[in-house]
């Protein structure tokens, strides 16, 4: 997690470098607005989540469509080596931050989920997932789920269904190394299993993505 | 459109408005594209009309190396036709640059493309046509990348095929998703004219810009016609729209007279303002915060000699938004400003560079500069004047050198329109297999 951390953080500093030399650079996130009140507005139900069966960081089986119902998720696809200050270990600052800024809250946020699954399942087996997470798989405050596929077979059609582009470096002989090229995505997917909002870097952006939770979980309170 | 219509044209420009179609490049795409291409482009992706009876007579979307380092350097190296003419004009990738949205303005269909794959080598892999029946809206112009989503922004609508249109959201899997009327009501005490054209979004500001232009009823019509018709140049679009990007909901009606047409925001950081041209009134227009926060829009230069109504069209803002080309249709220029002060644009340089212009394409890098002709198949030039072609050119800071030129009559293609760019994927990166 510090090292984690420590990333976000040189991302940071990365950006304020970047930002005077060239403006195409990857660059934090801004938020220059007040955002809008939870629940005054209604988020695009932009498309459904499929089923698939997936590994936890214990090696026991999941269904997907269990962990996108039920609660309020934020879901993203990492790889636990990604070396892209603004890609994946970014994503994660984002989520443990999103995670205090919830568990802060005098009632908690028992409707809320984070499910992160893996792009790399050769490599991040369910035992390198379980170190990656340390205790947050464990906590019981806010449920955090971190899942790899058995296969690459596997996990393709969960990265079809969700829009998610990966690719693969190889060596000059073609050999696939461990960097994998992908959008930075994080999906917010309501109690009933639709996506509602999917942030890229440019929308990651806390204060927003904590009224989009609020605004779907007053809607799901209010079906109740 | 021939000396009278011009005439005709100029004497009517006081209160109404003509239009244009345009927008392209690198640097108008989503500043949250991934994939921006910062060096040499590897192709040009060219949407092209059919033109009946010159080859197949069908849209087509044509993909040109433009690759100096290439044997086939400014040869056409690949076509795909969609089977029939529906008045091709605007593209947008989606948010991965995978995929690259086309549509027609008459048949309102969409064709996707992958471009992903094989980039030299475009498939059509699925056409949407329920456009108009999810939406009653016509006339698909803007295709805008959202994550996940395509933003589209119409032109006209099905009851009376007029002006009044509004904002489509698909998913990337060609799903409907939502639709968004232009507002027709007063807002903060301007009345929405319900037309629609460009799309732009500033993400740091939660603000959607959307632009105006005309419908069906006039943009499928002659443009000689058009303009000799009073009552039909009542219907171009005069406004501005301000929306919530959030909520997707009009918050603002700006009024800017003239129907402005391409919307470019400032991408280098802490620059929230953007920057459009009137067609008709031959202006550019700057819309950005005063000191109080309330966005505002005000004209800040001229583009040529209104009275001759050189009719802008297509603009191109240069990555660090201090320059910004403007092509002008009717009497074939291409206009450099220096936005180093966007309040006060200055021009500096100007070339003609065809009968007819309309799109421009600059490269991320400013160094390259691309331009199509034809603006709509029934408002293109007559007779030698109807050239229709791809040029390509080098941009030292200075001047233009002509790089290549594709004839797209003699090549039988038909009216070059919307171009947007593609790299080769690099040699060390291989798509996710199962074996992999």
């Amino acid at each position: 997690m510090r090292r984690l951390l420590a990333a976000v953080g040189a991302a940071l500093l990365a950006t304020a470098a970047a930002a005077a030399t060239d403006p195409a650079a990857a660059l934090a996130p801004r938020t220059e607005f007040t955002p809008p009140p939870a629940g005054s507005y209604e988020l695009q139900r932009i498309q459904r989540v499929g089923d698939a069966t997936l590994l936890d960081d214990r090696g026991t089986r999941r269904r997907l469509a269990a962990l996108t119902h039920g609660k309020v998720t934020l879901l993203t696809f990492f790889y636990t080596e990604c070396p892209d200050a603004l890609g994946c270990p970014f994503a994660f600052g984002t989520l443990n931050l999103l995670r205090g800024r919830l568990l802060a809250r005098p009632a908690g946020s028992p409707d809320v989920r984070f499910v992160s699954i893996s792009l790399d399942p050769a490599h991040d087996s369910p035992a390198v997932l379980r170190g990656y997470a340390g205790p947050l798989s464990r906590d019981p405050r806010l449920e955090w789920r971190f899942l790899t596929a058995s296969s690459v077979a596997s996990l393709l059609p969960v990265l079809e269904d969700f829009g998610q582009d990966v690719s693969v470096e190889t060596d000059a002989h073609g050999v696939p190394q461990r960097t994998r090229h992908h959008m930075l995505k994080l999906y917010l997917i309501d109690d009933e299993g639709t996506v509602r909002e999917i942030y890229t870097l440019a929308f990651i952006q806390p204060e927003v993505i904590l009224n989009d939770i609020d605004t779907l979980l007053l809607a799901a309170r209010r079906r109740s | 459109m021939n000396t009278r219509h011009l005439l005709v044209l100029a004497t009517l420009v006081a209160g109404a408005l003509t239009a244009v179609a345009a927008d392209a490049d690198e640097t108008c795409n989503s500043p949250y594209l991934s994939r921006l291409i910062k060096g040499q482009e590897d192709v040009v992706h060219v949407w092209t009309l059919g033109v009946e009876g010159l080859g197949d007579g069908s849209d087509k979307l044509v993909t040109v190396d433009v690759n100096p380092a290439s044997p086939r350097y400014g040869k056409v190296i690949h076509s795909v036709s969609v089977g029939g003419r529906g008045e091709a004009h605007h593209m947008g990738f989606t948010d991965d640059r995978r995929y690259l949205w086309a549509g027609g303005l008459d048949d309102s269909k969409i064709y996707v493309f992958d471009v992903g794959k094989d980039p030299a080598h475009p498939k059509l892999v699925r056409t949407i046509a329920d456009l108009t029946a999810k939406s009653g809206y016509v006339g698909p112009h803007t295709f805008y990348a959202l994550p996940g989503r395509v933003v589209i922004g119409a032109l006209s609508n099905s009851k009376d095929h007029g002006g009044v249109s509004g904002l489509a959201v698909y998913n990337n899997k060609g799903e409907f998703v939502a639709k968004y009327d232009l507002p027709t009501t007063t807002i903060g005490g301007v009345k929405g004219d319900g037309y629609g054209y460009d799309i732009a979004i500033n993400p740091a500001k939660n603000v959607l810009l959307t632009s105006s232009f005309a419908g069906w009823n006039n943009y499928m019509r002659p443009l000689g016609e058009v303009v000799k018709d009073p009552e039909a140049m009542k219907h171009f679009g005069g406004t501005l729209v301000r929306w919530n990007l959030k909520s997707f909901q009009p918050e603002q009606i700006l009024s800017v007279p003239g129907s402005p047409l391409e919307l470019r925001w400032a991408l280098a950081p802490g620059q929230n303002w953007a920057i459009t041209a009137t067609a008709l009134t031959s202006k550019l227009w700057l819309v950005r915060q005063d000191a109080a926060g309330h966005w505002q829009a005000r004209e800040v230069a001229n583009i040529g000699d209104p009275a001759k109504i050189p009719l802008p069209v297509d603009i191109s803002i240069t990555a660090d938004a201090k320059g910004l080309w403007v092509n002008t249709f009717m009497d074939g220029t291409t206009h450099y400003f220096d936005l180093s002060d966007p309040e006060h644009p200055k021009e500096t340089y100007q070339l003609h560079t065809g009968s007819q212009v309309n799109m421009l394409s600059q490269s991320w890098d400013g160094k390259r500069l691309y331009i199509t002709s034809s603006l709509l198949s029934r408002w293109d030039k007559g007779g030698a004047d109807n050239q229709q072609f791809l040029k390509a050119y080098r941009w030292d800071g200075h001047a233009l050198t002509p790089a290549f030129e594709i004839d797209f009559t003699k090549e039988r293609l038909g009216r070059p329109h919307h171009m947007k760019f593609s790299a080769l994927p690099g040699a060390q990166v291989a798509a996710l297999a199962a074996g992999g």
